[in-house]
């Protein structure tokens, strides 16, 4: 059974692209079974992973909700879900990216969310790593549409409000009865190292390290081009070498 | 012969990545696939038999999609045609259990992938899934005496393959959905949705799907049969009680037990009395209109106010949190589709008032004489209106309606006998307050 790493933080504060790096590292260290869980409906993974995916996994919840009393009586739902999932992931040689996409309406999701439970669980654990880009409110993870997480790193930029956002998920994360085996901080677009590690020691995670401003991953992203390309030598690129050490991804 | 990968349920799940395929088999890109179980007479088949029609696995290219076909023969003393969907089902399970090997969704949808290192392995003809799946089914379902199988990968075989299963998936459909409470032994239970309403609990009958609208018998049979203690399992429904009401034995006491107490016993096709609760989320409202003893619906996506003058959200909160609510009933859009559908109240002949694109969607489960009669936003958004529209085209409630003395009455428990087609029942309406024009008793002809 794989790894699973959620990535999570409020909006803007680079969380996708510290997941798209932690691909990018995998991907490099020769892993070829990674998939990527797109699960926060405000933010773009698949285009930093150079992939468009057509298709989430709302839309097809929404197809089962709007079609399911047109199906047959013996004909199987979760079979055809678990198939539906399959489809509109895209593949690529080295990993598969899955958009949770949409949030739900206003109908009634027991059934459907209880089917995909254990289809996301079953498909987690054909990789060798899952990383899942999570939004703030730790959605999917509350509704366990997304599965067991192993470790789960919080990604904040230097400011006060950054900080009470990665307090609040530790603190959520905890409500919801959730557990890691390591919860991480990661601090993004830092420019200078020493104020940050004052303030890193009031909040109980363990500290995965910072990353610094880096035009490289600024241009790529302003142009719409894979940060999987990125060059080694990038400021981003080295710093999440640090990190994954430090978090003993590989 | 010695199927060079391991079988085991471990392989269940596995997913076989469009990296680490060697050949995939159907799926969404290609046009003709499909599976079929058939029961023949002992005589009818050879057991064992493998058949490959068409290309076989060493003769396709690395990477390239194929046309498919499973075709899995079987007989035995107690093998009959009824059987054919259960055992169908297993193929999916089956073909998942061999390394390497992964089979998606079912009938003329099924999608599988073979692994690169399974085919290293020496996996190269389809013949050792035929065997794998000879195997399984036979130590899995000792009813099968005999069983043969035949893969198809030509094509134009696979069309006519499928062509002809459809027609079978079709009288099979016919008589699923020809399938009744009497004619089963099983109803089954679903409290998905007890995180909202702890006292809820749906009882699904072949005549009554889960107000969600997503389980049918047959999902909860399914999914029964998986896991018997999860979130759905079997209901034995026991004595009849009442016909009309619906009223089992087995039902009211799963219904005691799993609503903590709260609730006694389910009537499965009234709204009065002991109605069946409702979560939070079912797919329509059925809500009684006193004022012309009817009874109207409105779905969820109906964003405007009903003829009671509020939306189906103020309904919605009257109805659901898994209390009996006398007159209000949480209900699937299907439901109205039941031949049992509301029997109790009087069935079609009872309901008055609709949205019409709900109207529109059941309008070959509305008796014909009856769908002009009933309104829509279109011919009544109040009371008034409503009971002139139902008036004016002589609705069967018409005939209820009963005469007001100078004041209202008002009693604790009183009994209506109802005219019209749902003679013999019993209409109890306690606490009524009941103003009538007048009083019309006629003879039922």
């Amino acid at each position: 059974m794989g790894k699973v790493i959620a990535v999570s933080g409020k909006g803007g504060v680079g969380k996708t692209i510290l997941a798209a790096l932690l691909i990018r590292k995998l991907i490099k260290t020769g892993h070829r079974s990674i998939l990527a869980i797109d699960a926060d409906p405000d933010s773009n993974l698949p285009d930093m992973l150079g992939v468009s995916v057509g298709r989430s996994l709302g839309d097809i919840r929404e197809e089962l909700l709007a079609k399911q009393s047109q199906f047959p009586p013996e004909y199987s739902k979760d079979v055809w879900l678990e198939s539906k999932v399959l489809e509109i992931m895209a593949e690529t040689p080295s990993f598969d990216v899955l958009v949770m996409g949409r949030p739900e309406g206003p109908g009634c999701y027991c059934a459907v969310n209880h089917m995909l439970r254990s289809i996301i669980d079953f498909l987690t654990r054909s990789y060798d790593y899952t990383v899942i880009d999570a939004e703030a409110g730790l959605e999917h993870l509350s509704r366990r549409t997304t599965q067991g997480v192993d470790d789960m790193i919080v990604v904040t930029d230097p400011s006060l409000h950054g900080f009470n956002t990665a307090e609040r998920i530790k603190n959520l994360a905890k409500e919801l009865g959730m557990e890691f085996k390591h919860l991480y901080l990661v601090v993004n677009r830092v420019s200078c190292e020493k104020l940050i590690s004052e303030k890193v020691g009031s909040i109980e995670v363990e500290f995965a390290g910072v990353i610094p401003e880096d035009v490289n991953v600024a241009e790529y992203n302003l142009v719409g081009k894979s940060l999987l390309e990125l060059p080694e030598d990038s400021p981003a690129v080295k710093a999440v070498d640090e990190i994954t050490e430090k978090i003993r991804l590989i | 012969m010695e199927i060079p990968v391991e079988i085991g349920v471990v392989y269940e799940g596995e997913r076989i990545r469009k990296g680490e395929m060697h050949v995939e088999l159907g799926g969404p890109k290609v046009k003709a696939k499909g599976e079929l179980v058939r029961a023949r007479k002992m005589d009818e088949i050879k057991d064992g038999k493998i058949e490959v029609k068409g290309p076989d696995l060493s003769e396709m290219e690395e990477g390239s999609r194929h046309s498919f076909g499973i075709f899995v023969e079987v007989a035995g003393k107690q093998v009959e045609e009824d059987l054919e969907a259960v055992i169908e089902r297993r193929i999916h399970d089956y073909c998942n259990y061999v390394e390497g090997f992964m089979h998606l969704n079912q009938r003329y949808d099924i999608w599988c992938r073979l692994s690169k290192k399974s085919y290293g392995k020496g996996f190269n003809t389809l013949r050792y899934l035929g065997d794998a799946l000879i195997t399984l089914f036979k130590a899995e379902l000792p009813i099968i005496e005999k069983i043969q199988v035949t893969f198809i990968t030509d094509e134009k075989r696979v069309e006519d393959f499928v062509r002809n299963a459809r027609k079978i998936y079709e009288a099979r459909d016919a008589r699923a959905r020809a399938l009744s409470e009497e004619d089963v032994k099983e109803f089954y239970g679903c409290v998905l949705c007890q995180s909202f309403a702890p006292t809820h609990v749906c009882v699904i009958t072949p005549d009554r799907i889960s107000l969600c609208g997503s389980i049918n018998w047959f999902d909860g049979r399914a999914a029964a049969r998986v896991d018997p203690k999860g979130p759905n399992f079997a209901i034995p429904k026991g004595e009849l009680i009442d016909e009309t009401n619906g009223e089992y034995s087995g039902v009211n006491e799963v219904v005691r037990e799993r609503s903590l107490g709260e609730n006694e016993r389910f009537y499965l096709h009234s709204m009065f009395s002991s109605p069946h609760t409702s979560c939070g989320c079912f797919e329509s409202i059925a809500f009684y209109i006193p004022e012309v003893a009817g009874i109207g619906i409105v779905h969820r996506d109906y964003s405007g106010d009903t003829v009671m003058g509020v939306p189906f959200s103020t309904l919605a909160t009257q109805t659901g949190g898994g209390k009996q609510i006398e007159g209000f009933l949480g209900m699937a859009i299907e439901y109205m589709r039941s031949p049992k559908f509301l029997q109790a109240d009087g069935g079609w002949n009872r309901i008055v008032w609709l949205p019409k694109s709900v109207k529109e969607r059941v309008k070959d489960a509305v008796p014909g004489e009856l769908y002009d009669k009933i309104a829509t936003e279109d011919d009544a958004t109040d009371i008034v209106a409503l009971k002139e529209f139902l008036r004016e085209k002589g609705h069967p409630v018409v005939e209820r309606w009963v005469e007001a003395p100078p004041e209202a009455i008002e009693a604790p428990e009183l009994e209506v006998m109802p005219a019209g087609a749902a003679g013999g029942i019993k209409i109890i309406l306690k606490n009524a307050k009941i103003h009538a024009e007048k009083v019309i008793i006629k003879r039922v002809k």
